[in-house]
């Protein structure tokens, strides 16, 4: 505590004015902070004080105050500098007070997400836990919020699986969904959750294992004029072995017993073995009652009931699945595939965004017998830290861009999907790039195609029709569903191997 | 068929644009933070303890809590009065239990004055001899029922402060309050402060017990009660229960011989804004006690600090301290002293927030709003933050401010675990070196670890892993 000689000390009395100490000590703090103040005493004048700043060589020597007096002491490297901190001190006695309304805090748990739900204007209560957060807390808060009779949505991965079976097993026990976890899509009583399309409501269940596969057939379907009852996720792994597909049994409990819903589709990949044969005898059951049943099972080959399955129409992509639900439905989806071109040298490189639809095309191109490349950047491998490229499709543009150098290459085939989640104007960073891609490969005498189809429908707030137009004045060739652009590519290919 | 039923109402925890496509109003988006400070298996453990179980073991505890009505009662010297000090060398001190080797500077002052007031020692020198050999037992101030502000020493010859709980004849203790400056509570041992402490126990002492006598008992409750509506927070700010108690007392404490004794302990009273901290400590501690080994139960009993560590207990625990290293509380200083000359935090006085009172009461005190922030809507702010932590409103402290709602009273491990959201402490910062005193003020929050640590042990007593 001891000053340098240099220093000046210089001291203002305030006669008979009180402050609490509390606030003399706020001051004191404030105005210590300014350039050139060593140190700044801000009391009320009475005995024990006047110690106190005689303990600390803070004291004025001529100091003429009683205990009803406020004393303000500075010590500073120059008189003025003082005199300025004694003005700022002073000042402060009498600053206006900043006053803000009282804000009321966000609920930060899910019990007081609850409380919060039946004391707002609405006065109703929560119903459904969204949850998006890191999977080592997820099974956490869903338990919670299972406990208080909320349904699930669970967009979190990195799940253990125990977790993951406990938690649909407390969920059937008390009543609710629990939708993932890594569940990306679900309607549930129209209402969009996580990535989902607008599509209009209607008369279709939907239960779907995987998220981009259950936007495409959902939107075709909305297409073909049929709308969706209820669209219930249940995250990647139900149909494991491990899960043993608790919850898509759970769910179509719910659609069965559901009259506004007149037919069921599940989408999903193939079950493991062990689950398939009670699934598709569930499946058959619920046929034989009268509500029609399409499993959609990527890979699997197609079958009708009169055939394989009884009851159950069995489809292995997307769009098949799409079309015999809507013909379930009693609609026509009427898919027109584009007119071949010539034959693109160079190999086929897939760049999606959509996991199920990136499937679907390995699915198709495989069955085609074409080589290709089709990579899913919404795998953990390719984001790293980064956003999904169906949230920021910047990620897939500098892939386009890369390609577009690579000579091995001669057909490009992308999705862009459109809806809630979704990037607000994913085809621009596409196009651009496309472009870039494109000018790249023609410097060079190469030519190379775009292939793409867009997952979204009319009503989705990214605007279809917009989104359509920016990729074609790209040059981009856009087909009507994912597996038309994929037996586009694959026709391209077969003619390049005829010629 | 609807699922979400009567209209959708959806809780988001986490990204927002998974609920992009849901009308706002229906959308309860949460402020969420990691569970247990980010400890999941801790944050487990609570998932499981917050049962049916503890929910009804903490509805019991919180009732007994607040159907306390503590009454001062007695003024008597702490040998006749506190168990297990009667006899031998017995000193109390504050906070979780620690040996005469590692305590702090201040606390290590305040036990040689207590020696040096005893006469167990002539000098300091012998005091401390006394003190390391071993020859004087040191024990908490809580395991004998006790409280006491900063070091916290109670010695066998002080009086104290007996609140009594008059349903079941329980007691609870604490210190007189000696004023600021030096004093033993900071460390202070030099000749004015045993001089004081002689003065306290041979004419305050006893004149505040015949007051008390004659008076009858007073209601402690209903005292901090009006304080609170009169701005006091029932721990760093006193002034409004001191003047009340002295009012009450005044006329006959006034009439008394000699009058000159009289004169002197009026003097004090009206010297001594604190006075009544002391006596709202020994009332925080019979509520409290009213749990303690309450099964089951996640409500915490008492938070203290010894000045090298911060103590919990909670009530399914019964006498088990958990308890970590503590740092200095951030505050404002008086003027020549900054953090570097601060003691880490100190004093039972936390028994005060433990109940509801103190940090848990700030909106009741805009005169001390700087601690939280600057103006009177951050302190009811705090208030209402220590709402999610606590499991109900205290019933006989209304806080104008906030309507007139119960402050916030009866932390629950549990909740401060799910929110991470921890205890706001008012305190005094005591120097580090003994006897220079109080050189600040300021805000401390309880430490998580504490917390961490009661879950694991109430998990592993219930047999949860």
């Amino acid at each position: 505590m001891n000053s340098p000689k240099t220093t000046v000390l210089s001291s203002r009395v305030l006669h008979h004015f009180y402050r609490d100490s509390v606030a003399l000590m706020a001051i004191a703090s404030a105005t210590e902070k300014r350039e050139g103040v060593i140190r700044v005493g801000a009391v009320m004048a009475t005995p024990a004080n006047r110690g106190i700043l005689a303990d600390s060589d803070m004291l004025p020597p001529d100091l003429n105050a009683e205990s009803d007096d406020l004393v303000f002491v500075v010590r500073a490297e120059s008189e003025d500098t003082a005199t300025e901190a004694l003005d700022a001190a002073e000042a402060g006695l009498t600053a206006v007070e900043t006053s803000g309304a009282i804000e009321d805090q966000r609920p930060g748990t899910v019990d007081e997400g609850i409380h919060a739900a039946l004391a707002g204007d609405r006065e109703s209560p929560a119903n459904l836990a969204a949850i998006s957060i890191a999977g080592t807390y997820a099974p956490i808060v869903a338990e919670r919020a299972i406990r208080n009779g909320l349904h699930i949505l669970c967009f979190s991965d990195n799940v253990a699986v125990e977790d993951e079976v406990r938690l649909k097993k407390l969920a059937v026990a008390g009543g609710v969904l629990f939708m993932g976890p890594d569940c990306g899509t679900a309607i549930i009583d129209g209402i969009p959750l996580g990535f989902a399309n607008v599509v209009k409501q209607g008369k279709v269940g939907m239960v779907a294992a995987s998220g981009t596969g259950a936007q495409e057939v959902s939107r075709l379907l909305d297409l073909a004029g049929v709308g969706v009852s209820q669209l219930i996720g249940v995250g990647g792994r139900d149909l494991s072995a491990d899960v043993g597909g608790i919850m898509t049994g759970f769910a179509l409990d719910l659609l069965e017993r559901d009259e506004g819903s007149e037919a069921i589709v599940v989408v999903s990949k193939p079950p493991s073995t062990d689950v398939a044969t009670a699934l598709i005898s569930r499946l058959e059951g619920i046929a034989s009652h009268g509500k029609p049943v399409v499993a959609c099972f990527l890979g699997m080959d197609d079958a009708d009931p009169d055939s394989v399955t009884p009851g159950v129409v069995v489809r292995g992509t997307l769009e098949g699945g799409a079309i015999a639900t809507a013909r379930l439905a009693g609609h026509e989806l009427a898919v027109t595939d584009l007119d071949p071109i010539e034959p693109v040298p160079g190999r086929v490189l897939g760049l999606f965004t959509g996991g199920t639809l990136a499937s679907e095309a390995k699915i198709i191109l495989k069955r085609a017998g074409v080589d290709c490349e089709i990579l899913d950047l919404g795998d953990d491998q390719y984001t790293a830290g980064r956003p999904h490229p169906m949230i920021d499709p910047e990620a897939r543009a500098d892939k386009i861009i890369e390609a577009g150098a690579d000579s091995s290459v001669g057909i490009i085939l992308l999705d862009v999907v459109l809806g809630h989640g979704a990037s607000r104007d994913p085809a621009t960073p596409v196009a651009e790039a496309v472009m870039v891609a494109r000018s790249e490969a023609e410097s060079v005498g190469r030519r190379l195609e775009f292939v793409a189809s867009v997952c979204g429908t009319a009503a989705d707030p990214q605007g279809i029709e917009r989104q359509r137009t920016i990729l074609r004045d790209a040059g981009v060739i856009l087909a009507a569903t994912n597996a038309s652009a994929v037996r586009f590519v694959a026709a391209q290919q077969a003619g390049t191997h005829a010629s | 068929m609807t699922i979400l039923e009567p209209v959708a109402r959806i809780i988001n925890v986490g990204l927002p644009l998974i609920v992009e496509g849901v009308p706002a109003a229906d959308v309860i988006q949460l402020d969420w933070r990691p569970p247990a400070f980010g400890e999941a298996d801790v944050a487990r453990l609570a998932l499981i303890l917050d049962d049916d179980v503890t929910a009804e073991a903490n509805a019991r505890a919180i009732t007994a809590v607040h159907s306390v009505r503590p009454q001062l009662t007695r003024v008597r010297p702490a040998k006749e009065v506190i168990p297990g000090i009667a006899d031998g060398r017995t000193l109390l001190h504050a906070g979780p239990p620690i040996e005469w080797e590692r305590m702090c500077g201040p606390m290590r002052g305040a036990l040689i004055g207590a020696t040096l007031f005893e006469g167990w020692a002539e000098t300091p020198d012998q005091a401390e001899a006394l003190l390391d050999r071993g020859e004087i037992t040191v024990d908490p101030c809580h395991h004998h029922g006790a409280v006491g502000p900063m070091a916290g020493v109670l010695a066998p010859s002080m009086p104290v402060f007996v609140a009594t709980d008059p349903s079941d004849g329980r007691l609870a203790f604490a210190s007189l309050n000696e004023g600021l400056g030096k004093v033993l509570r900071f460390g202070a041992f030099d000749d004015e402060v045993i001089t004081r402490l002689s003065w306290m126990r041979d004419v305050l002492g006893p004149i505040l017990d015949r007051a008390l006598e004659a008076f009858g008992p007073i209601d402690i409750t209903s005292l901090i009660g009006q304080a609170l509506s009169m701005g006091d927070e029932g721990h760093n700010r006193n002034v409004a229960a001191t003047s009340l108690l002295t009012r009450r007392l005044a006329p006959t404490i006034a009439a008394m011989e000699p009058s000159s004794d009289a004169i002197a302990v009026l003097e004090f009273l009206a010297g001594n804004d604190h006075f009544a901290l002391n006596v709202s400590m020994a009332s925080a501690k019979l509520s409290m006690d009213a749990a303690v080994g309450m099964e089951n139960s996640t409500l915490v009993t008492a938070m203290a600090r010894n000045g090298v560590e911060f103590g919990l207990r909670v009530a399914g625990s019964g006498a088990e301290w958990f308890t970590t290293t503590v740092g200095p509380a951030d505050g404002l200083f008086f003027p020549g002293y900054g953090p570097d000359d601060a003691n880490p935090d100190l004093g039972d006085s936390a028994i005060t927030e433990t109940l509801g009172l103190g940090g848990f009461a700030m909106a009741a005190s805009p005169a001390i709003t700087q601690f939280v922030g600057g103006n009177p809507d951050d302190a009811i702010a705090a208030t209402k933050s220590m709402r999610r932590i606590t499991l109900g409103p205290h019933p006989a402290f209304p806080l104008p401010p906030i309507n007139f709602a119960g402050t916030p009273s009866g932390i629950d491990v549990l909740k401060v675990l799910d929110t991470g959201v921890l205890p706001l402490i008012n305190t005094g910062i005591a120097h580090k070196l003994a006897g220079v005193g109080q050189i600040g003020a300021g805000i401390v929050t309880a430490p998580p670890e504490v917390f961490l640590q009661a879950a694991r042990s109430l998990a592993n007593r219930r047999g949860i892993s």
